[in-house]
């Protein structure tokens, strides 16, 4: 190479890294925040009071008294204001178009629950407003291996491809119990009954999968085996969407969330993971889980609860509200979810819940909706509490958020603001002008005479109640 | 001898000519071209199916029939990017009504399509073709061509994969004279199938992902094998997965239906996982994604069919959600948005009518799009993205005499179209007959499509969604109306039954009786609604409470 190519290299090296430095200074930065004297719950390090959090590439950058910003950067006296870290919610169906359950099959593992996502869902919005950051997306539960999960921040209204979290460990739902047994307990037309119509028959169910996925990959092991020794006319085996995050979870590579309310199933299926070589990540509902703490602990699984939630259905019948002081004291990491979208808006308030029941620390309760669902998510490197090199994933409250009179002022995911209730209450007046000159259009018109009878407002979901025959959350 | 054959073989042709080779002269016409300028007062000379000439001053030949368009108005004939014309609408199944013997297990859900080899359940084929599919003699041919439509895409209805649709003319004794193009595009719906996987938009996109990987499997195997077979197990003969290699190979594109932003979205990210080409059919929210339109090479198939209200809220119900007020408001600017952004679009009727079509272009007009590019978004636009533009589209010497004569200006509401030709063949039009008389029999030749028939307006399938809280259910009303009284039935997953005491008034509002079972028992359930175009709304009285439904009419 002569030394003119050389230089002009150099020289275009020179301009691209100078646009490289340009494009982030304008687009990738975000503007430094300062939250000035407010009282911070960590979820990690204590309470601090009157103390400062810097801000920086919406990162937390510092943490302390009399911090200093930029000139240019926004600060918010938060005196007298709580803050914490963005609550997480490991149970989650909001923000999803069409059902949350195939059906179908007793395994639908290759269902993905990231093709049906939509940030523009309003539940989402209402979830920011509850101080929450993060969503685990779940399958629903109507078989025994639902879908694939979707772990996001809420990031409402952002372009859809913003708001999964890329570096969360992939997940997937298992179910046991009623849910899995009791769909199609009576078919449609054109549908049998489908197996399996007992618990033995779920678990007989997970089994045989992980049998397939064993054979599956040894048959792509002994085809790759074959390429190597230079063997051409070895044809590659079909790659089959429902085994492969199945062989996943058999390498440690994917996350099981297992739908399930009893303690003797539960049991089953850690005995059977270990059997299989690998680790329940999280047992979800869990009302009978504080019967086998110790188990639970041993094997090295998460249970995501209700604080106080049950008798919906038989399987849900046996539970206590001590469910997450027994597991805690058993070191088991327990989270509190909500898997509905208004007790989402609440989780706050069910952490409080749990200090209540059984003299939880203040901030193992807090920690509950915060640092150990992003524990259980894998997702605990960068949010879930309030330390320096974190995301900024912050939520300002009025007053402490286990009170029933607190509520959020700004919640910010890596350092922008998603909801802020000044902000809100002028969006809402904007939005009822904009309505009323909608309103006005041709298109938008009731018919004048006759029309037909009223839509009588509907929710979009009641995901209120883990009901089995409409094939369960 | 020889003479005597040789005068006998120049009277047959003769006789030929004059019953096949068919000339007109449209003379003293405006006629826009939409290639070039408008010409003002020109000729047309149609021979052969063709455009021979065209322009001011161009004579007559002897043998042409003249007509005289002084005062009318000549286009290129206009296309409907998007239909299911001259493929009927799957019947109904007759099946027993619940309660008359039979369980649920019994009642299989009927396919709608012979079954046939295929490895995959209906629906998922992608092997189904418009082509052998269309029937010349379907009435929907003569609809079409009497509202201006000359050449229409048309779309088999299958549920997911709907099937490969053909561009055909709207006029023949045979499909095989009609056909322009087959396969156009292989065309995919998220409408679940009933009974098996996959139920939800969710599995669908699984079983797509799924299916397309099969068929990269097996075309990367049978090239291997053709190749060199020896030694190599013999690949399997799949005329599904065989169907997608074209789709895969880019040489057909997968048009996806698609309306709002995040469906866009969705089957752009599809496309792009398997390097498809993508067409948007509906594209109503393209406006909002432009640059994802751009970056992927997507043109849209925009449908006409535009929303509208169609009920009045009771005084307590909630108002309708800020995003539906916008999307109404909001649908008619696109076309204009599209066009600046420099997306190629082309107008369809997503199963409007013919008049709404054209009223709703000039919705389009007012809402910033041009005149000229309005009437090119339904003519040479068209036939630019399915590849025809050579043949089809404008007014040019040379180009199939698909053509369409209008008093009137095309977008004005006063006009009425007097003659369309396809093929060169002409269909005349007598001018509608005076409002206010005695209802019309619809189908007649004679009148314009623009008078649908009050009478009817019910019939027809209408695909409705019932809002059962938690488990909303699809299914079809198949609506018979003679007069007031309503005849048909119902189609949901959880059978078919027949409508009872149907009654429909004369504004398009309707109410019915049917008998469900459900969950072991039998009860009686009433619909009430109303038709508005082809929006239906209403609700569904039940023992357990009212419940809404709402839906579109199948095109």
């Amino acid at each position: 190479m002569n030394r003119s190519t050389t230089m002009k290299k150099g020289f275009l090296v020179t301009i691209i890294f100078c646009l490289f430095v340009f494009t982030v200074s304008v687009f990738g930065q975000t503007q430094d925040v300062l939250i000035k004297n407010a009282t911070i719950l960590t979820a990690a390090n204590g309470t601090l009071l009157n103390t400062d959090i810097l801000i920086q590439n919406g990162k937390i950058a510092k943490i302390g008294k009399n911090l200093t910003a930029s000139s240019n950067a926004k600060v918010i006296d938060a005196t007298g204001k709580f803050i914490s870290p963005g609550i997480i919610d490991c149970h989650s169906h909001s923000m999803m178009d069409g059902s949350i359950n195939e059906g179908s099959f007793s395994v639908t593992s290759m269902t993905r629950t990231r093709d049906i996502i939509n940030s523009t869902d309003i539940t989402l919005y209402r979830a920011l407003a509850g101080g929450v950051t993060g969503l685990n997306l779940l399958h629903g539960s109507a078989n025994a291996i639902g879908g694939q999960n979707t772990v996001v921040k809420a990031k409402y209204g952002k372009p859809i491809e913003e708001l999964p979290i890329p570096d969360a460990p992939p997940g997937i739902k298992f179910a046991l119990g009623e849910n899995p047994k009791r769909s199609h307990f009576t078919p449609q037309p054109g549908q049998s009954r489908r197996y399996p119509a007992s618990r033995m028959g779920v678990n007989e169910v997970i089994r045989d999968a992980f049998v397939r996925a064993r054979d599956y990959k040894a048959e792509w092991d002994e085809y790759k085996a074959k390429v190597a020794k230079g063997d051409k006319t070895a044809v590659p085996p079909r790659k089959d969407l429902e085994l492969e995050p199945i062989v996943e979870i058999l390498e440690g590579k994917r996350y099981v969330h297992s739908h399930g309310y009893r303690a003797e199933e539960y049991l089953a299926l850690l005995q059977l993971a270990e059997e299989f070589g690998f680790r329940v990540r999280t047992l979800q509902h869990g009302l009978e889980a504080y019967k086998i703490a110790p188990e639970i602990a041993k094997h090295g699984a998460g249970v995501s609860i209700f604080a106080d939630y049950w008798g919906y259905k038989i399987e849900a019948w046996d539970a206590i509200p001590y469910n997450a002081a027994i597991l805690w004291k058993n070191g088991v990491v327990v989270s509190i979810n909500s898997d509905d979208d208004e007790r989402m808006r609440r989780l706050n308030l069910d952490a409080a819940k749990i200090m209540k029941y059984g003299d939880v620390p203040e901030e193992e309760a807090l920690k509950m909706v915060t640092l150990n669902p992003a524990k259980q998510l894998g997702i605990d490197k960068r949010t879930g509490s309030i330390e320096v090199g974190k995301d900024a994933d912050i939520v300002i409250w009025t007053a402490h958020p286990f009170s029933v009179y607190s509520r959020v002022e700004t919640t910010m995911i890596e350092g922008e603001v998603y909801f802020d209730r000044s902000t809100d209450a002028a969006k809402r007046q904007a939005m009822e002008k904009e309505r009323q000159e909608l309103e006005k259009a041709d298109v938008n018109r009731a018919p004048g005479t006759g029309g037909g009878p009223p839509r009588v407002p509907s929710e979009k979901r009641k995901s209120d109640h883990d009901d089995a025959e409409k094939g369960g959350n | 001898m020889k003479k005597t054959i040789f005068a006998l073989l120049a009277i047959i042709s003769l006789c030929s000519l004059s019953v096949f080779a068919q000339s007109y002269a449209i003379t003293n016409a405006k006629i826009v071209t939409v290639s070039g300028a408008p010409i003002d007062k020109g000729t047309i000379i149609i021979r052969d199916g063709l455009i021979q000439n065209v322009g001011a001053g161009i004579s007559i030949p002897a043998d042409s029939q003249v007509i005289d368009a002084s005062g009318l108005t000549v286009y290129p004939g206009f296309f409907d990017a998007a239909s299911s014309v001259g493929i009927a609408a799957p019947q109904a199944q007759a099946g027993r009504a619940p309660g008359q013997g039979g369980g649920f297990q019994q009642q299989q859900a009927q396919p709608t399509q012979p079954q046939s080899n295929s490895n995959f359940p209906t629906g998922m084929q992608p092997e189904v073709y418009a082509a052998d599919l269309i029937k010349a003699n379907d009435g929907s041919v003569e609809t079409a061509r009497n509202g201006g439509f000359t050449t229409v895409l048309s779309i088999p209805r299958e549920r997911i994969f709907n099937g490969q649709s053909a561009l055909i003319n709207t006029a023949g004794d045979s499909v095989s004279e009609m056909l322009l193009r087959s396969p156009v595009a292989l065309h995919i719906s998220f409408v679940p199938l009933g009974a098996s996987y996959p139920t939800s938009m969710m599995g669908t996109f699984s079983a797509l992902r799924q299916i397309f990987l099969d068929a990269q499997r097996l075309q990367a195997w049978t090239n291997a094998y053709k190749k060199d077979p020896r030694g190599m197990k013999r690949p399997d003969s799949d005329k599904s997965l065989e169907a997608l290699f074209p789709v895969l190979n880019r040489e057909v594109p997968a048009a996806f239906n698609a309306n709002t932003e995040i469906e866009i979205i969705r089957v752009l990210d599809f496309a792009k996982e398997f390097n498809l080409v993508p067409l948007i059919v509906g594209g109503q929210e393209a406006w909002k994604v432009t640059d994802r339109l751009k970056t992927s090479k997507a043109a849209v198939l925009l449908s006409l069919n535009f929303p509208k209200r169609t009920s009045s809220n009771a005084p307590d119900a909630d108002p309708e959600p800020l995003e539906t007020l916008r999307f109404r408001v909001e649908v008619p600017k696109c076309a204009a948005r599209l066009k600046q952004a420099g997306v190629p679009f082309a107008f369809q009727s997503g199963g409007a009518s013919a008049s709404d079509f054209l009223s709703n272009a000039a919705k389009a007009v007012e809402n910033g799009l041009s005149k000229d590019d309005a009437l090119r978004s339904m003519t040479l636009n068209s036939a630019e993205i399915f590849n025809v533009a050579d043949r089809l589209g404008s007014i040019e010497k040379g180009k199939i005499a698909n053509l369409v004569v209008v008093r009137g200006d095309i977008f004005d509401r006063a006009k009425a179209i007097t003659h369309v030709f396809v093929d060169g063949k002409m269909f005349e039009q007598k001018p509608p007959a005076p409002t206010g008389g005695r209802p019309q029999r619809p189908g007649g030749g004679g009148e314009t499509p623009t008078t649908a028939s009050s009478a009817s307006v019910l019939n027809g399938a209408w695909n409705v969604t019932i809002e059962v809280p938690g488990q909303p259910l699809t299914g079809t009303i198949n609506f018979t109306q003679q007069g007031d009284r309503l005849t048909g039935n119902v189609v949901t997953p959880l059978g078919t039954s027949d409508i009872k005491n149907g009654k429909a008034n004369a504004d398009g509002s309707f109410t019915f009786d049917q008998t469900v079972t459900f969950g072991g028992s039998t009860f009686d359930v009433t619909y009430s609604g109303k038709v508005s175009g082809n929006q239906v709304s209403g609700t569904v009285s039940t023992p357990q409470g009212a419940v809404p439904f709402s839906g579109t009419k199948k095109p």
